[in-house]
């Protein structure tokens, strides 16, 4: 019997220490870094990742070679990027990464793609605008402040309050500047542009829109465009028509509205390099001049059987950019297309492109 | 392949081992717990089904049924981190498609579609079943995957009974177990209560981020991947249960659950926040009771069975920042409430031995008032985002069970589901089963069922994003397989199943990002999941004080989008859903001897895709992972008292694993145990 017993013993010992051996299967990769030199023309894409999956990614394309280079900041920093890459703005060589529900922004080199610096602690940011080389104001969500920043210190100096928000309903996004006001849209839940005194830091004035505007640009004659989505059915705050909105930057007054159908979901209006064209996203991509004074009745690219996420010209040759985030938990496809709507090239990035920044 | 492979080695290799131990013991002593086998249950007839007894469920009373599931059975358990959310799905199918009962009564949250096995401790649970695609139409609808069947049972007590035990763990952890039960001919009643708290700040290595040194004018002088501790993690569950049976020894049977919950969890920060955890707070509350009121009376042959019960969940969601003042304002407060109002009634009617008919009819009442954001109106007023409905769920079955020999078995089921004014078409489920060998008791089970799911509540009305167009998803599910059972009596028991399964699920429903910025829900997906799943149990006893069992499970299960392209670039087409491991092992072992009992659990997880297109990123990987825990249990016995005393570690490599990505699993804990069962004089 106690051989017996011996025995069953040895053969469960022996099985734990397979078990233990199979144990150290696990292994981690991690703390390479791969060096880059990407001097020259490029375009930065932003994918946002999961929400709450920490996989968002940069990309970066060469419109010249047309190599693009995906996961470009994990390899060269050896870390991740973080949840929700949401936008990236470029100055003086500097690029900076707003990673919405990672609190943070990230200053990275963009030709190393290597971090030399980082701004935490952020409520949920969502757009970055310089004012000077010390200053900077950076756009949220669910909080009623814009902040602002010192880049060079990577702190945040302070805040800039916005009327008739409270933190739940806060939401501040793209910026532009004319003069020493800078102009906000405030989109979810909202309808209003806001307009800031750089100087005070305040804001001073505010224009009503439609629903939820998206997105805001500033044209070459100094008229800001924008476009509401128009909320959602069911939503309390309301549910209409969008419409795109050419607005007066010096008096601060609309001065068109064009109106698209009832349930249309337009978004991302963008401008080319010169600002004499504009492009916007309503299932199909439109085309129109600044001064048109009609949206045109045919798309620059025809809907293509998938909603289009994002949407960038580059500003040297007037090339269109769309992304296509395809089923979103997948690496999604950037299209090229040459100013006369032709297909150029195409190539896969990370999961959700949704932003574009030009070098 | 090759971890495939390896698995199923060490599958065979325990079982082997377990049979060469056995043929070595043979003519060893007597063992009263082990059972010959005898014919199975007529309502058995066909399925496939994982039982849990109260050994393994209480096995570590701290752990919730999903750590018990982890190692137990084969499906999946996708866990946010300790004490967070944590779902199961069956053979290669969403947590949704896991339909839960309790006592017989749905406790899917009607809002979500799946419940938190985080939430539900072992130690309330008596028994466990989990019945594998086709057989879950036995018990309920909705389970394109599976049904989980958990139920209490009257404790057996004669007089007072009182066990109280206390646990301490790493990370500042501590459980609190207490159970009252009195017993006599007529009435069982139970009191239980479960109380764990914990800081649950455990350390680990944060591979996702790196700390920057930064000299005097701000440039990167050096940068460090930070020991990090699990942020904002804390947790506080209280759960009190109270049964009363009563039987009148002449039939009937009356039973009251009534089962309080209050939960209050921290969701701990991601590997890749960068914000401060004392600016922060992110925060789930949740009040829960859950009663059912049963009646049975059980008859020569035949037997009715009434059910009656309440689910009422209040639910908070509030996350908040620091403004800077040190007062915390609301950036979300997410208020749900759900009311549920349950009825059943059951009847079994048996023609001799060959024949058992059965029909069922429930019904669920939901009302649900659920409360995301508050804003304001363009009027200026304040507003609500949510939504305020109610549905009626109706879910009837009739089957016709029939077992014409000792040989041959045969069921049929019909089930019809109506959700709102939405009907079912017909659920069938078909059930064969053959003795092929009565040496062995080699048995072959063929089933086939088809199977609707209706969507959720937040499928169809949540606020932004519900669609109230969407379709129910579909399903057909086929099973076959092989299961024996050996054993000589008083010396060991070894049995085992093989089972083949193969299921196609269409109009899957997924959420999906919108240009508006909010998800929505589509039905997009056709899926094909087929695989294995084994199972080996092994109970030996080869001398008094001697006794080994061992328990495993292997699960092999591609569950594969068989879906049209959405667009030309679609590389999804072909691939293994993200998140659903191909394959999944596990092995329980125990070896007591006297008073003294070792445990060793082990579980295997492939790796998961984090993409549908089962790219391997840098930043979606998420490795295969191994688990090892040991326990170590000795039980005392003095004059007025039976002690036990156990000690526990768990992750026994110390292991750095996720099983979902930017959520890191602690590495090597600790837990001590001390339990006490006063004797009380009779």
């Amino acid at each position: 019997m106690k051989i017996m017993i011996k025995t069953l013993f040895k053969h469960f010992a022996l099985c734990i220490v397979l078990c233990a051996l199979l144990c150290g299967c696990m292994k981690w990769e991690y703390g390479l870094e791969e060096d880059f030199n990407a001097s020259g023309e490029g375009l930065f894409i932003t994918n946002e990742g999961n929400f709450q999956y920490g996989n968002a990614t940069l990309s970066y394309y060469n419109p010249d070679t047309k190599k693009v280079e995906n996961e470009i900041f994990y390899r060269a920093n050896g870390m991740k990027l973080g949840d929700v890459a949401q936008s990236m703005i470029i100055r003086d060589g500097i690029g900076w990464v707003i990673v919405n529900n990672s609190h943070v922004i990230f200053a990275i080199d963009i030709n190393t793609f290597k971090e030399i610096g980082r701004i935490t602690n952020l409520t949920s940011p969502r757009y970055m605008h310089f004012i000077n080389d010390e200053k900077a104001y950076v756009t949220q969500i669910w909080d009623n402040r814009i902040f602002i920043v010192n880049p060079k210190r990577y702190e945040i100096t302070g805040y800039i309050d916005c009327p008739n928000m409270t933190m739940e309903s806060g939401s501040t996004e793209q910026m532009v500047q004319y003069g020493k006001y800078v102009y906000v849209n405030c989109w979810s839940y909202q309808n209003r542009i806001l307009k800031i005194d750089t100087e005070t830091d305040q804001v001073i004035d505010e224009l009503t829109v439609g629903i939820q505007p998206t997105s805001l640009v500033l044209d070459k004659n100094n008229k800001m465009w924008t476009i509401t989505d128009g909320g959602y059915s069911g939503s309390p705050y309301g549910h209409e028509a969008p419409s795109l909105y050419k607005i007066d930057a010096e008096t601060f007054t609309i001065e068109q509205e064009f109106r698209f159908n009832f349930g249309d979901w337009p978004s991302e209006v963008q401008l080319n390099g010169a600002g004499d064209m504009l492009y916007w996203i309503n299932n199909d991509i439109w085309a129109m001049s600044v001064d048109d004074t009609r949206v045109p009745v045919r798309p620059f690219l025809p809907y293509q059987g998938t909603i289009y996420y994002g949407l960038t010209v580059n500003p040297k040759n007037g090339d269109v950019y769309v992304a296509d985030a395809i089923d979103y938990q997948q690496q999604g496809m950037i299209y090229r297309y040459s100013k006369t709507g032709e297909l150029i090239d195409q190539f896969y990035v990370g999961i959700i492109p949704g932003a574009f920044c030009w070098k | 392949m090759k971890q495939i492979i390896t698995t199923i080695l060490l599958c065979i290799s325990l079982c082997s081992y377990a049979n060469d131990s056995t043929i070595m013991m043979r003519g060893s002593r007597r063992i009263p717990e082990i059972e010959l086998f005898g014919k199975r249950p007529l309502k058995e007839i066909g399925t496939t089904q994982t039982k849990m007894d109260s050994i393994t469920l209480k096995e570590n009373i701290a752990l919730s049924i999903a750590d018990v599931l982890t190692f137990n059975s084969p499906i999946f358990v996708k866990s946010y981190g300790r004490a967070t959310l944590s779902t199961v799905s069956f053979r290669g199918t969403s947590a949704s498609h896991t339909q839960v009962t309790w006592n017989d009564m749905k406790i899917n949250n009607p809002m979500l579609g799946m419940t938190d096995f985080s939430t539900i401790p072992s130690y309330f649970i008596d028994d466990a079943s989990l019945l594998h695609g086709t057989s879950s139409v036995n018990e309920t609808g909705g389970g394109l995957g599976g049904a989980v069947k958990l139920s209490t049972k009257p404790a057996n007590a004669e007089g007072f009974g009182l066990q109280y035990i206390q646990g301490v763990g790493s990370f500042y952890s501590f459980d609190e177990f207490l159970r009252l039960t009195y017993g006599n001919d007529h009435w069982q009643t139970s009191t239980r209560v479960v109380l764990s708290t914990s800081p649950n700040n455990y350390k680990y290595r944060n591979h996702d981020k790196k700390e920057n040194v930064y000299d005097d004018e701000m440039n990167i002088i050096d940068q460090y991947y930070p020991v990090e501790r699990n942020k904002s993690g804390s947790y506080k569950d209280l759960h009190l249960l109270q049964e009363a049976y009563y039987s009148n020894n002449r039939g009937d049977r009356f039973g009251l659950n009534a089962w309080y919950v209050y939960s209050n969890r921290e969701l701990a920060m991601l590997t890749t926040d960068y914000g401060e955890d004392t600016d922060f707070e992110n925060r789930q509350r949740e009040h829960t009771f859950r009663g059912v009121f049963t009646y049975d009376h059980l008859g020569e042959g035949w037997k009715v069975g009434a059910k009656a019960g309440y689910i009422y969940t209040w639910m908070a969601y509030d996350y908040k920042r620091d403004l800077g003042n040190g007062v915390m304002a609301h950036m979300t407060r997410s208020r749900s409430r759900i009311n549920t109002i349950y009825g059943q009634a059951n009847v079994e009617y048996y023609i001799g031995s060959q024949w058992l008919f059965t029909a069922n009819l429930s019904a669920h009442q939901h009302i649900v008032r659920s409360e995301d954001k508050n804003i304001i109106l363009q009027s200026g007023d304040k507003g609500i985002v949510g939504y305020h409905v109610g549905r009626l769920e109706l879910s009837g079955a009739l089957s016709a069970k029939w077992q014409p020999t000792d040989r041959i078995g045969l069921s049929a089921v019909v089930r019809e589901e109506m959700f709102g004014a939405e009907w079912s078409p017909i659920i069938p489920a078909l059930f064969f089963e053959g003795v092929l060998s009565r040496p062995g008791n080699l048995t072959f089970k063929l089933s086939g069922s088809r199977n609707y799911r209706f969507p959720t509540l937040n499928d169809l009305y949540f606020l932004p994003g519900g669609n109230p167009d969407l379709r129910h998803e579909r399903g057909w599910t086929y099973d076959a397989g092989l299961n024996f059972a050996v054993g000589k009596k008083e010396v060991y028991t070894l049995t085992g199943s093989l089972t083949w399964f193969d299921s196609y699920i269409d109009d899957w429903i997924i959420w999906l990002p919108t240009t508006k910025g909010f998800f929505s829900p589509r039905n997009l997906k056709k899926v094909h999941a087929y695989g294995l799943e084994l199972q080996a149990d092994l109970n030996l006893q080869f001398s008094k004080d001697w006794a080994l069992s061992l328990n495993s499970t292997f699960s092999w299960s591609p569950s594969i989008n068989i879906g049209e392209p959405l667009t030309a670039a679609d590389q999804s087409v072909g691939k293994q859903l993200p998140y659903v491991p191909e394959i999944s092992a596990n092995i329980v072992g125990r070896l007591s001897w006297r008073t003294w009992a070792f445990t060793y659990k082990w579980c295997h997880y492939s790796e998961r895709y984090t993409m549908s297109s089962n790219d391997i990123t840098f930043t979606g990987r998420l490795p295969k992972y191994y688990m090892s825990n040991v326990s170590l249990e000795k039980s005392l016995h003095c004059s007025w008292a039976d002690w036990s005393l156990k000690g526990v570690i768990n992750n026994l490599f110390n292991e750095e694993y996720l099983s979902v990505l930017a959520r890191p699993m602690p590495r090597i804990n600790f837990q001590f145990f001390v339990g006490i069962t006063p004797l009380w004089k009779k």
